[in-house]
């Protein structure tokens, strides 16, 4: 009896030995789901889903360890019915989180390319209006930092780094508020209401002067970089102008560059400029003169700083550079030279328009 | 009889034998593998090898929790666990033989990348040079200028990028002043052709 148990015994361990692991094969889904789970984490579902990645990586272990000790059985009573089952059950948690990470990667996707779309405007709109009021020099290198990490991130983008450009995104706005601070202080002189309402008094009395005395006046508006020659009180003719480098600021001292502001008139006619031909003008006047004195005093100019002269409407091209005059085509000055008499009134405004370039522009900020 | 029962004994002592198996617990393997996993994260498999280090170290989870489930058995077999960790050892130390590789070649692309936009700055510079000054577009220069600072700025960015052996941000960024710098010499250049005809009329 005992010896019949034995050998029965003995016949099925030499039976098992023999049949190895012939037992039922480990479901498909095992390995699906190790591959699904990969492609999870490549997808960056660790760092757009972290809660959601963190559950289904632990169902994945859970497979995996039930897995595990399913395979310590011994082969003829190993059944994968169930770790099938849950296998499924993982590869379709799998499939929803995917789902979740392509949706939320969509979104931040659009979000980055509207970041994008506003920053290369305000690039776009900040360099026009530097351009407007001839300080690109002001701005540019803040500019060129914007637009250089502004195409960092695009490749970022492209490439589905989200997280990093969103990182580089929240320093662009440093970039492009430096720009802007550096020229808004110019801008704002084009958009004060009370300035441009004291330049227009300016020009309705040029205007007005040149009707009484049916006589010639010139006018130029800096933000329209224009000329305008009224003739009794009409507008005769207009021309294109150029100003220098700070040439948008009102003339404070010699040497900063600036356009003066104020009414003034032609006091000589220079016909062998180094500039072509030259219109000189009385700068300064008396108003210049109590600007000058009150910014001395203020400390706001050096204090060895003359007030400066020579201020002329000139030739020379209006792409020229001037240290505070008006620049013209030369056969622009070449007409306005034989037309205006010394004498000639010359008012030089800022702006004549409460809707001027730069109030348009700076809407677009 | 006697003979009958020692045979019997014996017949036990292999059958045990056979089911309890190598039972030694492969501490060693486990500490080694580990050892060389941690050595390419130190030497900086995260950037140069970060996919084939996400796998091997899922393969290292599922050895330990091979491990693991025959920690806990009467009868102990750690072939398969020292099988795997042999594998998961031999795949780390492969990746760990080609990191010094894919690091170098990260180094000459962004050197490269760098020497490039070096190369377009001063190209920017040099044509903001012999524009001519005084007369012209002044303003126009002036910001040119700016730009090519701000360009000038960048390029020690990338050289601080490259000590701290940040080759792709740094390759990136190169890349991004080397166009920028290409677009400001055509912008310059277009600039003085329009003072050029400008003047011709």
């Amino acid at each position: 009896m005992i010896r019949g148990l034995i050998q029965t015994v003995f016949l099925l361990i030499v039976l098992s030995i023999l049949t190895g692991c012939n037992s039922a094969p480990v479901p498909p889904e095992v390995s699906e789901a190790e591959q699904q789970q990969l492609g999870l984490w490549k997808a960056g579902a660790e760092i757009y889903m972290p809660a959601e990645y963190k559950t289904y990586k632990r169902s994945l272990r859970d497979g995996q360890l039930h897995l595990l000790s399913r395979n310590q059985r011994f082969a003829w009573f190993r059944n994968y019915k169930d770790i099938k089952l849950e296998f499924t059950n993982i590869l379709a948690q799998g499939k929803v989180l995917e789902a979740k990470v392509n949706e939320h990667k969509r979104i931040i996707s659009g979000n980055i390319a509207n970041q994008i779309a506003f920053f290369q405007n305000r690039i776009e709109t900040l360099r026009k209006l530097a351009s407007l009021i001839n300080e690109g020099r002001l701005s540019s290198r803040a500019l060129t930092k914007a637009e250089l990490q502004l195409a960092e991130i695009c490749v970022l983008s492209e490439r589905q780094c989200y997280t990093d450009a969103e990182k580089k995104l929240k320093g662009m706005s440093m970039y492009t508020e430096q720009a802007a601070n550096s020229i808004l202080p110019i801008l704002n002189r084009y958009t004060d209401n009370a300035k441009i309402t004291k330049w227009r008094n300016w020009v309705n009395e040029a205007v007005e002067a040149s009707k009484r005395r049916q006589s010639y006046s010139i006018v130029v508006s800096k933000v329209d970089k224009r000329l305008y020659l009224y003739k009794s009180g009409r507008s005769y003719k207009t021309y294109e102008i150029g100003l220098g480098t700070n040439g948008s600021h009102d003339k404070l001292y010699a040497g900063d560059k600036a356009t003066p502001e104020g009414k003034y008139q032609v006091i000589k006619k220079v016909p062998g400029s180094r500039f072509y031909r030259a219109l000189l003008i009385n700068y300064p006047n008396e108003d210049d003169r109590r600007q000058f004195a009150i910014a001395k005093k203020k400390g706001l100019i050096p204090q060895r700083a003359a007030i400066g002269g020579l201020i002329e409407i000139h030739g020379g091209g209006k792409r020229g550079m001037t240290y505070g005059c008006v620049a013209m085509e030369d056969h622009h000055i070449d007409e306005l030279f034989r037309i205006v008499d010394v004498g000639t009134p010359v008012t030089i405004v800022g702006a004549i328009e409460y809707e001027n370039s730069v109030t348009s522009a700076m809407k677009e900020l | 009889m006697n003979k009958k029962r020692i045979i019997y004994l014996a017949l036990g002592v292999m059958i045990l034998a056979l089911l309890l198996g190598c039972s030694k617990k492969p501490e060693q393997e486990l500490t080694d593998s580990k050892a060389v996993l941690e050595a390419v994260a130190a030497e900086g498999g995260e950037k140069y090898a970060k996919e084939e280090l996400n796998v091997i170290q899922s393969e290292m989870t599922a050895a330990q929790d091979e491990m693991a489930v025959q920690d806990g058995k009467f009868f102990k077999n750690y072939d398969k666990t020292k099988e795997m960790l042999t594998q998961v050892k031999a795949k780390a130390e492969a990746l760990q033989a080609e990191l010094p590789a894919r690091k170098e070649k990260a180094k000459t692309d962004a050197q490269a990348a760098l020497d490039a936009a070096t190369m377009a700055v001063a190209d920017a510079k040099a044509l903001l040079a012999k524009a001519p000054r005084g007369k012209g577009s002044m303003a126009d220069l002036e910001a040119f200028n700016a730009d090519v600072q701000g360009l000038e700025t960048a390029l020690t960015e990338v050289q601080g990028l490259m000590t701290s052996e940040d080759y792709f941000v740094a390759l990136d960024k190169a890349n991004g002043i080397k166009d920028k710098a290409a677009g400001i010499s055509t912008q310059i250049t277009e600039a003085l052709e329009k003072v050029k005809a400008a003047k011709k009329r």
